[in-house]
């Protein structure tokens, strides 16, 4: 009964880490780089949700503006920071992403102020049950939902748009798609686009979960979106996808089991290692 | 061309210099955490020692001399924190340095201006290691074992819940308070059923949240700041979790109100601040306060404003030049600040009543005093 809790209250964190993780690997997939700042557009996402829910009190619309205004903001990252280093070495990149990342914290702060922002009258407070004594947030099963649903509308356009093949194609082998007309530099802003707007709307659910935006909340996920994509096999979207759920699911158990000897993020991390001892390449990374 | 550049530097190095012999300040040095996960205790804690300099400015300062808060950002890091102390030490020439920052970089901190003989009164970091750095380091507030044993009493007596649960910040701050808790716990009946630890970076407490619904204890014991524990028990009341939960100065923010909503109505916390208070000390200081930053009061504030309060007081008896003199002032303080009437023990700790506030309306409000010289007598030399 109650590890059935644990289970979901971990599939919950799963999801949010996944919206998060993803982007990071579509970048990673495309230009090999770790982009750090991907967590600012979770924060920003944030902002965008909460704000927007106080002036115009709708959910949807706050969402639809978290995911395209940080959606054009990646794209803005990709153009400005990244493209002007592709061909330096992937530190290089790395490097001006984590510049990025500290100098967003700072601009949150300074815009938002230190105390952080809420919902002034936060929506999907409700819960429902879904066996005896067992209930869910509403904001928890819109997590779950949301997720699904857009996970699974990815994998649609992945397999089944002449866009989504194209994607494909340029990850596998980016000179042969060029050669067969595939423009790269479209796929690259659509690929930022995409991360940015998942990692945004992930930053608004967390807003909804927490009541809470601050302007270090993406700091956690900085490091443990990269921690996912390394566990899943760098590069693979099932693998994050996996790694993300089954992180989510250990430190919901290791919270209670073990959190009077490690603290959530320890307990990530001792699984990221153990692992990597069993498997070098990550759960489902290529040879 | 490269003349004038010479020349202007000149100008205005002379300038500068000129400037400085004008103008005898009075120098206070003050390390708070602007920037990083603090920045919003640090904000509440410059805001209230601004206000007690510019109270004692406007009084007519040190013998006349206006006084100079000299503040550095510590983004609550030892490391910066270290720095920071000798610069105000060396570079600034400050006469008595107070911490608006949390234990970590107090403590870092406290050792150097000890070194140095330096006054250093710390406003509301709470590990004990900070006085034990030397007879030159004060603190206006509690330990946290202090509050922890208030916390004990309030939950064992005054409420008469005896099954606990207690939920633990992984810092120095939650674990003094968990201590000081189970210290006093079996001399109020209180049997401590389960307890959970978590990081300063969780908002997330689903697990704990679970599990504690089938532990069903009759009180919740939760350390922790307004920013987690606003999450924590907005999390607890959405999970049907009915029962009381107790906290600590932590809390103690308008903005725990905002995040938990209305699931915070009936939180109970112990800490320095009675907003309800009938002393014209606390009542000017929040009507002070409230109208020179525009924001609620809240416990760092008001930590802040007494800490400074007490450095002045001790300059106006002592002067600004002679440390020693400036250190004796302070052990032999007798005065009433926002946070009630302050002298401090041989080991440099105060001695004051904790206060109870409960959350009513949306305000935090008076729930009852816990004024027991036994229970709450700070660590001595």
């Amino acid at each position: 009964m109650l590890s059935v809790e644990l289970f979901v209250q971990g599939i919950v964190q799963g999801s949010i880490y996944a919206l998060i993780a993803l982007g990071l690997t579509l970048v990673y997939g495309l230009l090999r780089i770790l982009h750090v700042a991907h967590a600012a557009l979770f924060t920003l996402g944030a902002y965008i949700g909460v704000l927007v829910t106080n002036q115009t009190g709708s959910l949807p619309l706050a969402l639809a503006a978290a995911a395209l205004f940080a959606g054009f903001v990646g794209m803005a990252i990709y153009k400005l920071a990244y493209e002007p280093l592709l061909s330096r070495p992937p530190y290089i990149a790395l490097i001006a992403s984590i510049a990025l990342f500290i100098a967003s914290e700072e601009i949150y702060r300074i815009t938002f102020g230190p105390y952080g922002l809420s919902f002034v009258d936060p929506p999907l407070q409700g819960q429902i049950q879904l066996f005896s004594g067992f209930y869910l947030k509403h904001g928890e099963v819109l997590v779950i939902g949301l997720s699904v649903t857009l996970l699974g509308l990815l994998a649609w356009l992945s397999s089944s748009t002449r866009t989504g093949i194209a994607w494909r194609a340029t990850v596998t082998d980016p000179e042969i798609a060029q050669a067969c007309g595939v423009n790269i530099q479209s796929v690259r802003y659509l690929n930022f686009f995409i991360g940015s707007a998942l990692a945004a709307i992930a930053g608004v659910l967390v807003a909804l979960l927490n009541n809470l935006v601050e302007p270090t909340m993406g700091s956690v996920p900085s490091y443990k979106a990269l921690a996912i994509i390394v566990l899943g096999g760098l590069g693979s979207i099932r693998g994050t996808l996996l790694a993300a759920m089954a992180l989510g699911v250990i430190e919901a158990f290791g919270t209670i089991y073990i959190g009077r000897m490690l603290d959530r993020d320890a307990i990530a991390f001792a699984f990221l290692i153990a692992v990597l001892m069993v498997r070098p390449r990550g759960l489902l990374g290529a040879r | 061309m490269r003349l004038i550049q010479i020349a202007t530097g000149t100008v205005l190095a002379l300038t500068l210099l000129s400037g400085a012999s004008y103008a005898e300040s009075v120098k206070i040095g003050f390390n708070v955490p602007l920037t990083g996960f603090a920045a919003a205790d640090g904000k509440s804690a410059l805001g209230g020692a601004e206000l007690a300099v510019a109270q004692a400015n406007a009084a007519g300062g040190i013998d006349g001399a206006q006084i100079e808060l000299v503040v550095y950002d510590d983004q609550a890091s030892p490391k910066e924190a270290v720095p920071i102390a000798q610069k105000l030490i060396e570079k600034d020439g400050v006469s008595v340095a107070v911490s608006g920052s949390y234990s970590g970089s107090t403590r870092a901190a406290a050792g150097i201006f000890q070194e140095a003989g330096v006054p250093y009164i710390s406003a509301y970091a709470i590990h004990p290691d900070i006085t034990r750095a030397g007879n030159f380091v004060f603190r206006t507030s509690f330990v946290g074992e202090v509050q922890g044993r208030a916390g004990a009493k309030l939950i064992g007596e005054s409420l008469g819940k005896q099954k606990v649960t207690m939920i633990t910040l992984q810092n120095d701050f939650g674990q003094s308070l968990a201590a000081g808790f189970k210290e006093a716990a079996s001399s109020f009946n209180i049997e401590i059923i389960s307890e959970y630890e978590y990081s300063i970076k969780d908002r997330q407490f689903g697990p704990i949240v679970s599990k504690i619904k089938s532990d069903n204890p009759d009180a919740i014991y939760a350390s922790g700041y307004f920013f987690t524990a606003g999450p924590l028990v907005s999390q607890l009341r959405a999970a049907g979790i009915d029962v009381p939960v107790i906290g600590q100065e932590g809390y103690d923010s308008q903005k725990f109100i905002e995040i938990a909503g209305p699931a915070s109505e009936g939180t109970i916390i112990t800490t320095s601040l009675d907003r309800d208070s009938t002393s014209a000390e606390t009542m000017s200081f929040i009507a002070a306060f409230e109208e020179a930053t525009g924001q609620k009061v809240d416990m760092v504030a008001a930590s802040a404003h007494t800490a400074l309060k007490v450095a002045i007081a001790a300059l106006q008896v002592a002067g600004p030049h002679d440390a020693a003199a400036i250190r004796d002032a302070i052990a032999a303080t007798e005065l009433t600040a926002s946070t009630g009437s302050i002298s401090f023990n041989d080991l440099g700790e105060v001695r004051k009543d904790v206060q109870v506030q409960i959350v009513k309306d949306g305000n935090w409000r008076f729930y009852s005093v816990i004024s027991d010289p036994d229970l709450l007598a700070p660590p001595t030399l």
